[in-house]
C-alpha cells in the first residue's frame, strides 16, 4: 500500500524541498493516558458481556427449561448439535447470506460513498434523503418490507412480468434474496457513510498532480480514491461480517426462519431453541459457537487485510 | 452497527436472566408469592382486555381487606417471560394462561394449585362454565384453571358477493366446500384465503381435518403421549386429504408470502379477491377494523363443514377455548383468591366482556347475548360452543409451549410440499409431549 502511493508519487516529488515540519520525533514523546482511564469502559465491558458469555459458557453445558434446576449434562447439547441438520444448514445459510451482504454493498457503499463525498449539485439533499433507512430501526424496516411485499396488495401485485405469482417467502431462494436486500437497503446508507468521510479525507493533491498527469475521472477513481478507501473498505467489511453473522431482527419479522426451516440462520436458530423451545442449554451452546465463530473470522480479516498494523493510506503525503 | 450490538445484548438477557434465576433455585422455599406485601399479585396477558380485569379488580378490592395488584405483560412476549419468573420470588398469585399445554409444565414442576377445594367449598367455581371449556384447564384428572375472558371458536368466514357471484352457497359438507372451490377458482379468484406465513392459520385446516376424520380421541391420544396415533389410517386420511385441497390450487400459490397479521388474507376476503377464510372468531372484529363496510354487509360466517364418513362429530369445534386463571401454589391468600375467582362468572363480568366483544362461556351468558353489541353473531358462536360435544383447543397450545415452534415447521413443511406424509408423521412424533 505505502510503497504504491509513493510509486505513483513522482509528480509530488518536488514538493520535498523544504521540510516544514520535524512531526516524527516529538510525537512519541506524547505521554499515553493509564489504565485508570479504561477502567470504566472495562468495567461496563467485564459486568455485560465477559461475566454472561461465561455464564452461557456454563449453560452451554447443562439442560434447564426454566422451570427446574439447571442439570450438567457434559456434552450432550453440543454433540445433538453437531448432528443436527438444521443447526449444519444454519450455518451455511449464515455465510451465505453474510457473503451476499458483503458482495452486494461493498461496490454500491463505495459508488455512492464517493459521489456524496463530492460537491455537486442537491447532493446534500439527496443524501439526506438517502440516509433515512439508516434512522430507522431493524424492526420497522422488517415490517414495512413484509407489507410491501405482499404477493396480492404489494410491489408483486403490480409487477408480475418480475415477481410471477409473487410467493417471495414461499420458497428458499427468493426468501434469501428478500433478507439480503433488505439488509443491503438498511446498512447500505451507514457503510455509505463511512466511505464519504474516508473519500472525504483523500488530499486533493494526488487529484490535482493526477489530473496534471492527464489522468481521466475513472482512472483517477481506481488508482487514487479506492487505494486511499483501503482502511475504510476493511473497517466497513468487519462490520458487515459481524452484523451479517448475528443478523436476526430481519429473519424473526420477514420469514420466521421458513419456509419451514429454509431461512433459519444460526441466531435465530438460538432464538427458537432458547426462547420458543425454553432449551436455554442448547441454545447458549449455539450462542457460543457464533461468538466464537465471529470472533475468529474477524481476527483473519484483521490479519489478512494489516489493518492491526494500522498503516497509514497517507505516509508521505504532505 | 445495530445488528452487530444485538447478539451480546441477547446473550447478555439471557444469561443474566439465567444468573439470576439459578440464584432464585438455589435459595428456594422461602416462597413468599411476590415478596411479603400482602396483597394478591395477578398477572395477565397485556392488550385491550385489561380494562375489564382493571374493573373487576377494583370490585373486589372495595369489599376485600386482601387487595389484588394487576400486573400487565405486554403482548406477544407473555408465555416467554411468564416462564422465566414463575419459579422465582417474582412470580405472581395468580395468572393468565390459554389452559391444556401451556400450564402443563407448571403443573409437572409442582408449582400449581389444584382447584378442587376451592371448588368442593363452592360448587359454582365448576358449574357456573360450559363444561367442554372447563375441562380444557382439566390435567392429569384435576381442574387448574377458571375460564377469565371470552371464547374464540375457529369459523368459516365468507364473502357474500363473491360466493353469489360464483353461485355457491355456503357449504354444510366438505364435498360441497370442495365444489365451491372448484366454481370459485372458475371465477378467477382464490378459493380460499390463507395467511400461510403466520403459520397458525394453516395449522386450523389440520385442526378440524384432524378432528372431523378421527374425532377428538386421535388428538388427545397424540398430545397424551401415544405417539402411535399420528401413524393410524385416519391420520394418513387427513394428511391426504388436505394434500389434495391444497394441491387442487384451493389456497392459490403464494398462501406462504401471506400474512395475517399484516392483514394481507384479511384484505383478499374483503377485497372480494378470496371467497373463504378459516379463521377465529376475533376475525370479525379484525375486518369491523380494517374493512368496516364490508364487515357490517359483505362477510358471511358458517361453522366448519361436515366430513362424510369421518368419525368427528359435524357439531365439534376447534380454536382457543378461553383463558384461564391459575393460581400458585405457594400464594398466602387462598382464601382470598377463591373469593377473587368468584367474579370470573358475575353478572357485572359478563356483561363488561360482551360490551368490548368478548364471548364469555359462563352457564348466564345466555341472558346476556341479546342486550350485546353484535347479538347474532354471539349467539350464532354460543350456541356453537354450547351444543358442541367437544372443543379441541388450537394444537399449538395443547401441546407444551416448547414443542410449538417444530409443530409449526412441521404444518408448513407438509403444506407446501417439503414433507410428505410420512415426514410429517414422524415431525409430530419427535415433539415432546410433557
Amino acid at each position: 500500500m505505502t510503497t504504491q502511493i509513493t510509486s505513483a508519487r513522482p509528480a509530488a516529488g518536488p514538493r520535498k524541498g523544504p521540510r516544514r515540519r520535524p512531526a516524527a520525533p516529538s510525537a512519541t514523546t506524547v505521554g499515553r493516558p493509564g489504565f485508570a482511564w479504561a477502567l470504566p469502559a472495562a468495567v461496563f465491558f467485564a459486568l455485560f458481556a465477559i461475566v454472561p458469555l461465561i455464564m452461557v459458557a456454563v449453560l452451554s453445558f447443562m439442560t434447564w427449561d426454566g422451570l427446574s434446576s439447571p442439570q450438567f449434562v457434559g456434552m450432550d447439547n453440543w454433540s445433538r448439535l453437531a448432528d443436527d441438520p438444521v443447526m449444519l444448514k444454519s450455518i451455511w445459510l449464515t455465510l451465505l447470506l453474510t457473503v451476499l451482504g458483503v458482495v452486494i454493498q461493498t461496490p454500491l457503499s463505495i459508488v455512492l460513498g464517493v459521489w456524496a463525498a463530492g460537491h455537486q449539485r442537491n447532493r446534500a439533499v439527496l443524501s439526506v434523503i438517502y440516509f433515512i433507512p439508516l434512522l430507522l430501526s431493524a424492526t420497522a424496516v422488517s415490517v414495512l418490507w413484509r407489507a410491501l411485499l405482499d404477493p396480492n396488495f404489494g410491489i408483486p401485485a403490480e409487477a408480475t412480468w418480475l415477481f410471477g405469482d409473487g410467493n417471495l417467502f414461499g420458497e428458499q431462494a427468493t426468501a434469501i434474496g428478500v433478507l439480503a436486500f433488505v439488509s443491503t437497503w438498511q446498512f447500505t446508507p451507514f457503510h455509505t457513510l463511512i466511505y464519504q468521510g474516508a473519500a472525504r479525507a483523500v488530499p486533493r493533491v494526488l487529484y490535482q498532480a493526477a489530473e496534471i498527469d492527464g489522468a481521466g475521472r475513472y482512472r483517477q477513481f481506481f488508482h487514487i480514491t479506492l487505494p486511499q478507501l483501503r482502511n475504510a473498505m476493511i473497517t466497513s467489511m468487519i462490520l458487515m461480517i459481524v452484523g451479517g453473522l448475528t443478523t436476526f431482527e430481519t429473519v424473526l419479522i420477514l420469514t420466521q426462519g421458513g419456509p419451514g426451516t429454509d431461512t433459519t440462520i444460526s441466531a435465530y436458530y438460538m432464538y427458537d431453541k432458547a426462547f420458543r423451545g425454553f432449551d436455554y442449554g442448547t441454545g447458549s451452546a449455539i450462542a457460543l459457537a457464533l461468538v466464537v465463530a465471529s470472533t475468529i473470522i474477524s481476527l483473519i480479516v484483521v490479519r489478512v487485510s494489516g489493518y492491526d498494523k494500522m498503516r497509514s493510506s497517507m505516509e508521505g503525503v504532505s | 452497527m445495530k445488528t452487530r450490538a444485538r447478539l451480546p445484548r441477547l446473550v447478555a438477557t439471557g444469561a443474566t436472566l439465567a444468573l439470576a434465576l439459578s440464584l432464585s433455585a438455589c435459595g428456594d422455599g422461602n416462597g413468599g408469592a411476590s415478596g411479603d406485601d400482602g396483597k394478591i399479585h395477578v398477572l395477565v396477558y397485556g392488550d385491550a382486555t385489561n380494562k375489564v380485569e382493571k374493573k373487576i379488580v377494583d370490585t373486589f378490592n372495595k369489599t376485600s381487606d386482601v387487595k389484588v395488584v394487576l400486573d400487565t405483560i405486554p403482548g406477544a412476549d407473555y408465555q416467554q417471560k411468564l416462564q422465566t419468573i414463575i419459579n422465582t420470588p417474582q412470580a405472581p398469585d395468580v395468572f393468565f394462561n390459554w389452559g391444556g399445554g401451556s400450564i402443563k409444565p407448571f403443573v409437572k414442576a409442582d408449582l400449581l394449585l389444584p382447584l378442587d377445594d376451592f371448588i368442593k367449598k363452592n360448587p359454582e367455581l365448576e358449574n357456573k362454565f360450559l363444561p367442554s371449556v372447563f375441562n380444557n384447564a382439566v390435567v392429569d384428572g384435576k381442574p387448574y384453571g377458571i375460564p377469565m375472558r371470552g371464547t374464540q371458536p375457529v369459523l368459516l368466514f365468507h364473502n357474500k358477493k363473491v360466493l353469489k357471484d360464483a353461485g355457491v352457497q355456503p357449504p354444510k359438507t366438505w364435498d360441497e366446500l370442495l365444489d365451491a372451490v372448484g366454481k370459485l377458482k372458475d371465477k378467477g379468484v382464490t378459493p380460499i384465503a390463507l395467511g400461510g406465513g403466520d403459520v397458525w392459520p394453516t395449522q386450523m385446516w389440520f385442526q378440524y381435518l384432524y378432528d372431523r376424520i378421527a374425532g377428538p380421541g386421535l388428538f388427545e391420544k397424540a398430545v397424551g403421549g401415544d405417539k402411535s396415533a399420528w401413524e393410524s389410517a385416519d391420520s394418513k386420511k387427513a394428511l391426504g386429504m388436505i394434500r389434495d385441497l391444497v394441491d387442487s390450487g384451493a389456497f392459490g400459490k403464494n398462501y406462504d408470502s401471506v400474512k395475517y397479521t399484516n392483514g394481507g388474507s384479511v384484505q383478499l376476503v374483503a377485497a372480494g379477491k378470496a371467497g373463504f377464510e378459516l379463521m377465529g372468531s376475533w376475525y370479525y372484529s379484525q375486518q369491523l377494523t380494517d374493512h368496516p363496510e364490508f364487515a357490517e354487509t359483505g362477510l358471511g360466517y358458517t361453522a366448519f363443514p361436515a366430513v362424510e364418513g369421518g368419525k368427528g362429530d359435524a357439531a365439534n369445534v376447534a380454536g382457543n377455548t378461553n383463558n384461564y386463571y391459575s393460581v400458585m401454589k405457594k400464594t398466602k391468600h387462598p382464601e382470598a383468591v377463591a373469593e377473587f375467582l368468584k367474579l370470573m362468572y358475575s353478572d357485572d363480568f359478563v356483561k363488561s366482556q360482551l360490551d368490548i366483544g368478548n364471548l364469555t362461556t359462563t352457564t348466564n351468558t345466555d341472558g346476556f347475548i341479546d342486550g350485546s353489541a353484535t347479538p347474532e353473531y354471539s349467539r350464532f358462536q354460543y350456541d356453537l360452543v354450547a351444543d358442541a360435544p367437544s372443543f379441541q383447543l388450537s394444537w399449538d397450545q395443547a401441546y407444551p409451549q416448547k414443542a410449538s415452534s417444530d409443530m409449526h415447521k412441521a404444518i408448513q413443511q407438509f403444506f407446501n410440499g417439503q414433507l410428505d406424509a410420512d415426514g410429517f408423521i414422524k415431525a409430530m412424533q419427535a415433539l415432546p409431549t410433557e
